[in-house]
């Protein structure tokens, strides 16, 4: 005996695996199958495979575990067609992720569908119908191309009927495929014959039974094995009442799935919900099915009647609504491009188009917006290249949608004697000396798929021949690619040559071995054009796009060549000399600690600013990096008497105070902050926050890092952290945190100057309102001084208060003395910032709304600003420890004051197992 | 019920294989990468060509299987190299010798011409005699080079040494069309791949291979016809009647997410599509360092029931680094011997950007390591 426990599961794949579980029946798609679908014969017969495709893609979407495709049809040329669709299924990421059943009488038709799997799939079917020889070379070659394989009790007298013909030939048939074969058992599924019962023929009364029965036995007796069967040929008889057929159906199913039928192929929309059938029904449809009297046939042919009468004969609809059609356009197109779905993309695009009146601003917002998304999820690991090349041929449909009314738009600007540019022209090769190009080709697949005219030179192509072409075609691009180490050599070669050929076109670089900084570094010093390295295919066309659009190409050249010239720096730059942080700590600022230097705050605790006086900040405010915001460069107030700027400075000037008396009168913005005191000690480098003065139990700690650089001299290696009164000294030292916004109405304030067309107040009022946050925070550090006792001793001018002439400083995380922007995430919490003032963290930290600030206050007299600058591995190490984050999240955020490069030699967390960093 | 069921005719003869028995007590060593090492070696393309090829109207120097006719004393001081690091297993010489992949060096492009490659030009491509007879002499060339080192080597340090024929991924795809109207055209056919690769397996055993090793399988697809083509070879040749079948080692080539680069299969969906040939070995080389390559190392670890191999790439790629790879010989060393600490692997070595000096290290570092066990391995579900 076997139970279900020492059964070997069934085990299929297609782009995914498939394993089946125990108990659970696998569903297998049978729409694809021109014998039961129509539907699908009508497309196939035409040749309309793309849309044969979208009835496989349903079968996935309905949950079926198996895509049964079945090409037998007298008018079907079987090979051609059950090759060409599998072909086309391998590029439908969706359906290609399930394994396939290769369903044929034809051998030849069998093997064609072999040759097209790259999982493991099921053949439907092999039999003993034309002798055991037969039988056994069929079942070696689908074991040779590793599929498992349905057998048909079926032998050289015809179709096992009765129990005893099934189970003979069953048997029969698993000792040649185990024994003599070396058939795994567990690959082969059994199709013992369910035949349509209630002809009205008594010998077919027990058919069902025999079924089940054999199916019971084959599961006792031949190790391993499973069992199918086609169920829908069960009620046959009851063609045209679906009431009656999807009863028995599912009653037929409840029982032979109890005998241990596997799987079946049943139309899953022509399925009723065991113990949902009427129980007349039931009673009457299980009569039949298990032959439990004579008069079972009339009996429920005689309901059935009545049924059709009462018109309950429809079947149970076949319904699935897409809750993504409910979004808004760019949604839609942006899911159609991620997903691969072509369906509605012609009235999505169209849409759009209406929406944004020209047709290329369709292709160069939503759609690209689409697509820059696939190029993240690909970057990321989540998307892979079929799914890109797929994505690539929905936004060609969509672009195809548009091409016309771009012709007819190039047209009329034409006809008003305009000059209009011609379709983009990229020639791609592979170089001289490497021969890989299938990486290349899927590149040319996405930018031809994007409108682009692509030249494809192939493989090995000299240098000369490629920039020869490029003139001849009068190319807009070049692109190089290569994936062995010496075709960087000939790339270099290539820049070089268009250089002196005086080439004026951008080149680009991809392969995988080429770098960003391979390309900066290397290549594109030879080349006064615009060299770009594109990472994959699918940031081939954001790439493309912005080097041939006439509004973006000079923004993005330059930042291209900004971005590359900031890499060739990391790169040339010597690494800073760092000492370890070991000697870093032991070179910690010198304080000596005294009570008497310890500011004891007026309370513990959070208070909150709610629509400040904005007429006080006013008088705070620091105007020189308002003219710089303008591009005036200069000291206030001497700039308003400059001899070139001093005119222009004065008109702003005047400008401004005017809308900030407005904006003073009419309360147009609103100023809002928090702020508080707390106990806290230094403990190493971080700071801890405790609940009260006991200092007991910690209420946050705030995280720090420390100078490395090798400084001469005496100079220390500063840390925050050093600014507060260590743990071990006993003193109870305090430190002051705040969040301050000057922003709240900023943006209706803004909406309102533009939509007059008003650009110039409108950025004037977000001048004076960054303005006004740094001036709250300014005259906030006041009131804390002087809180803190201190303050009230100070004799300053507004002059004074510019040039930080008091004692403490306020700090800000993701400024120089604490680069760490989450160190922001902290501080929110401390304060609870986003319930006291409504101010919120973005995801990268950044402060919303803008015309905020945030940051701490620090008391000590010692303490002063500094710059943290280049820290080396070995703090890294010790700070995501302190954080709690992963050495990657540290590297990322700290990227710029990192003294390594992370992406060349990453360091691994000592926390996680090898291999976590980048999953 | 149970012990009716006979053991299945085994596609190899593994069970009795000397190497099996390896697998059971200890970590066998692979070699390196041959490519990037040749490249220390400073040749160029007049060396490549040597006399025999002299006239070539491409440039050959990337042809790397070539330098086993015209340059067979580097390429045996390299397989030396590799064997007195430690390899138990050297591959030959041979990646890219299948008439296909030759063809890229030998014939014009169409493409260059405005024409396109199909399943009619690669027909002309596989019968064609002299890419047949050159693909055919390189294979069994090296397999005997390799051959003579092996049994050099191994009769001198008293340890069998094991030549595997490389099978390489084939410069073409079965599963991604390039044509951007149509998703369903592909440049091959599988029988043509099927015959390319025959050839290939024919010449590797003729020159004295151990093992076959299908590799760098970036395309399952291209994997499937190679090993269809194995068991057809077997087969017609007598190999399987006789019980000569030689073992079946499996490796593919992964990106970021697991998946084999050109047809995106996950390991899991991969091994169940290649368990059949019941291989000697399954396991990931190439594309991902071993850090990057661990998570689906594991995950292929816990589904086969066959012995794992892990050869990957000296880290990226970066070109900007000495080697063109980013990591030493201790880098890997250190890899390698937590992957062993963490019982996942059987065979070791390295691919891509891995000298003899990485091989030496690697060894070195799992001497006394256990390898993973194979006689209880259960397969979760």
């Amino acid at each position: 005996m076997s139970g279900t426990l020492e059964t070997k599961p069934l085990r299929l794949s297609g782009s995914q695996p498939f394993t089946q579980q125990s108990g659970v029946y696998i569903m297998i798609g049978e729409r694809t199958n021109v014998a039961g679908s129509p539907k699908f014969a009508k497309l196939v017969k035409e040749g309309k495979f793309e849309e044969a495709v979208s009835v496989a893609r349903q079968q996935v979407e309905n949950g079926a575990n198996v895509i049964d495709i079945c090409m037998d049809e007298g008018m079907i040329d079987g090979v051609a067609a059950m090759t060409r669709f599998l072909q086309l299924l391998a590029s439908e990421p969706e359906v290609a992720k399930a394994p396939f059943m290769i369903d044929s009488s034809k051998w030849e038709v069998i093997e064609a569908g072999l040759k097209c799997l790259q999982g493991k799939g099921i053949v439907n079917s092999i039999s003993l119908k034309e002798g055991e020889e037969k039988f056994r070379k069929h079942a070696a070659t689908v074991l040779k191309y590793g599929a498992a394989v349905v057998v048909m009790a079926f032998d050289e007298q015809g179709q096992a009927a009765t129990y005893e013909e099934k189970i003979r030939i069953c048997e029969r048939a698993y000792r040649i495929l185990v024994d003599e074969v070396g058939f795994p058992p567990e690959d082969i599924i059994f199709d013992p014959n369910i035949l349509t019962v209630a002809t009205g023929m008594e010998e077919h009364n027990n058919y069902a039974v025999d079924f089940i029965n054999a199916t019971r036995w084959i599961k006792a007796n031949l190790p391993h094995a499973k069992v199918s069967g086609g169920v829908s040929n069960i009620s046959f008889s009851f063609r045209g009442n679906n009431k009656v057929r999807e009863a028995m159906h599912s009653a037929f199913l409840y029982h032979a799935i109890a005998a241990g039928m596997d799987m079946g192929i049943v139309n899953a929309g022509m399925l009723e919900v065991y113990e949902e059938i009427e129980p007349e029904l039931k009673v009457l449809v299980e009569d039949v099915l298990l032959n439990r009297r004579p008069d079972a046939t009339e009996r429920l042919v005689e309901y059935g009647e009545t049924l059709k009468a009462a018109g309950a004969g429809a079947a149970t609809s076949e319904k699935k609504t897409e809750e993504w059609r409910n979004g808004t356009v760019e949604e839609r197109l942006s899911h159609a491009l991620v997903k691969g779905i072509d369906a509605y993309i012609e009235i999505d695009t169209e849409e759009a188009r209406v929406n944004l009146g020209r047709p290329l601003l369709v292709i160069e917002g939503p759609l690209m917006a689409g697509m820059s998304v696939v190029g993240d999820l690909f970057g990321a690991g989540k998307m892979f290249l079929p799914q890109v090349v797929k994505s690539a041929r929905v936004m060609k449909k969509a672009v195809a949608h548009l091409t016309p009314f771009m012709e007819a738009e190039k047209a009329a600007l034409e006809a008003s004697g305009q000059v209009v540019k011609a379709q983009g022209k990229i020639v791609l090769a592979t170089v001289k000396g490497d021969v890989h190009d299938i990486g290349k080709n899927i590149v040319g697949v996405v930018l031809a798929c994007n409108n682009y005219e692509v030249i494809d030179m192939g493989v090995m192509v000299s240098c000369e021949k490629i920039l020869e072409r490029a003139k001849v075609e009068k190319a807009d691009v070049i692109g190089l690619s290569g994936l062995i180490t010496p075709s960087l050599d000939e790339m270099v070669h290539v820049a070089r040559e268009m250089e002196r050929q005086s080439f004026k076109l951008p080149l680009l670089i991809g392969g995988a071995t080429t770098s960003r900084a391979h390309t900066a570094v290397k290549i594109a010093p030879h080349y006064s054009q615009p060299v770009v390295h594109v990472l994959d295919a699918s940031r081939a066309v954001p790439v493309t796009t912005s080097l041939l659009s006439e509004d973006g190409k000079a923004e993005f050249v330059a930042k291209h060549a900004a971005e590359y010239e900031a890499v060739r720096k990391a790169h040339s730059a010597p690494r800073q000399s760092v000492v370890s942080l070991e000697t870093a700590r032991a070179r910690r600022t010198p304080i000596v600690w005294r009570a008497e230097d310890l500011a004891v705050p007026a309370f513990n605790g959070v208070r909150v600013l709610d629509n400040f006086p904005l007429a006080m900040l006013r008088e705070f405010i620091d105007w020189s990096p308002f003219f710089h915001t303008w591009g005036l460069k200069g000291i206030y107030p001497r700039i308003l008497e400059d001899q070139r700027q001093g005119a222009e400075a004065k008109k702003i000037f005047a400008d401004a105070n005017a809308l900030l008396d407005r904006i003073i009168e009419k309360n147009l913005i609103t100023a809002r902050g928090v702020y508080g005191f707390f106990p806290a000690n230094a403990v190493g480098d971080d700071i801890e926050l405790y609940t009260n003065d006991a200092r007991g139990k910690v209420l946050e700690r705030f995280h720090f890092l420390r100078q490395q650089a090798n400084r001469e001299g005496n100079e220390p290696c500063r840390s925050l952290a050093d600014f507060i009164a260590p743990k071990e000294t006993g003193l109870p030292d305090s430190i002051g945190g705040f969040a301050v916004t000057s922003g709240i109405g900023l943006k209706e304030l803004c909406d309102r100057f533009r939509a007059d067309n008003d650009d110039y107040n409108a950025i004037m009022a977000e001048a004076v309102a960054d303005r006004l946050a740094e001036a709250f925070a300014e005259c906030l550090h006041k009131r804390v001084r002087d809180e803190w006792g201190f303050g009230l001793e100070e004799k300053l001018n507004p002059a004074d208060f510019i040039h930080e002439k008091y004692r403490g400083i306020r700090p800000a995380p993701g400024y120089p003395a604490c680069p760490d922007h989450t160190e922001k995430g902290t501080l929110w919490r401390l304060l609870d910032v986003q319930k006291n003032t409504g101010m919120l963290l973005t995801e990268s930290f950044a402060m919303w709304p803008g015309s905020s600030v945030s940051g701490l206050y620090f008391a000590h007299p010692e303490s002063r600003y500094f710059s943290v600058g280049k820290i080396d591995r070995d703090q890294v190490a010790d700070y995501y420890k302190r954080k709690g984050m992963s050495v990657a999240e540290v590297e990322r955020w700290l990227g710029q004051n990192l003294n390594y490069d992370a992406a060349e030699s990453p360091l691994v967390d000592e926390a996680v197992p090898v291999g976590a960093v980048g999953k | 019920m149970w012990q009716s069921e006979r053991e299945r005719t085994p596609m190899n003869t593994s069970d009795q294989h000397p190497l099996q028995k390896i697998l059971e007590s200890r970590i066998a060593i692979i070699d390196g990468a041959m490519g990037t090492t040749i490249r220390t070696y400073g040749m160029k393309e007049a060396d490549i060509r040597g006399e025999r090829f002299k006239d070539s109207t491409k440039d050959l120097l990337n042809n790397g299987d070539l330098f086993s006719l015209t340059q067979p004393d580097m390429i045996c001081d390299i397989h030396r190299r590799f064997l007195e690091a430690g390899a138990d297993i050297i591959e030959t010489n041979t990646f890219g010798a299948t008439s296909i992949t030759q063809s890229e060096f030998f014939v014009d492009d169409p493409r260059e011409h405005g024409g396109r490659k199909d399943p009619e030009f690669y027909q002309k491509i596989v019968d064609d005699p002299f890419l047949g007879g050159l693909a055919w002499e390189i294979n069994e060339r090296s397999a005997q080079q390799c051959r003579e080192w092996a049994d050099r080597v191994g009769k001198a340090t008293g340890r069998q040494r094991f030549v595997a024929g490389a099978i390489g991924p084939l410069t073409v795809s079965l599963s991604n069309s390039p044509d951007a109207d149509d998703a369903g055209f592909r440049v091959v056919t599988f029988d043509q791949v099927k015959t390319a690769y025959a050839q290939q397996v024919r010449a590797l055993i003729a020159g004295g291979s151990d093992l076959l090793l299908v590799e760098t399988i970036f395309d399952s697809l291209n994997a499937k016809a190679a090993l269809v083509a194995i068991r057809e070879v077997f087969d017609q040749d007598g190999l399987a009647a006789q019980g000569k079948e030689l073992p079946v080692m499996i490796s593919a080539a992964v990106g970021r997410g697991g998946e084999t680069m050109i047809s995106a299969q996950t390991v899991e969906a991969f091994w169940n599509a290649v368990a059949h040939v019941k291989p000697l070995s399954i396991g990931l080389n190439c594309s991902l360092g071993p850090d990057l390559m661990y998570p689906f190392l594991e995950d292929l670890a816990d589904k086969a029931d066959v012995a794992i191999s892990c050869y990957p790439n000296a880290g990226l790629p970066n070109p900007l680094a000495e080697t063109g790879f980013d990591l030493g010989p201790q880098d890997m060393a250190g890899y390698l011997g937590d992957f062993a600490r963490g019982g996942l692997i059987n065979i070791a070595g390295g691919c891509c950007g891995n000298t003899p000096e990485h091989i030496a290290a690697i060894a070195k570092a799992l001497e006394g390591k256990a390898p993973r066990p194979l006689s209880r391995i259960e397969v979760s579900a």
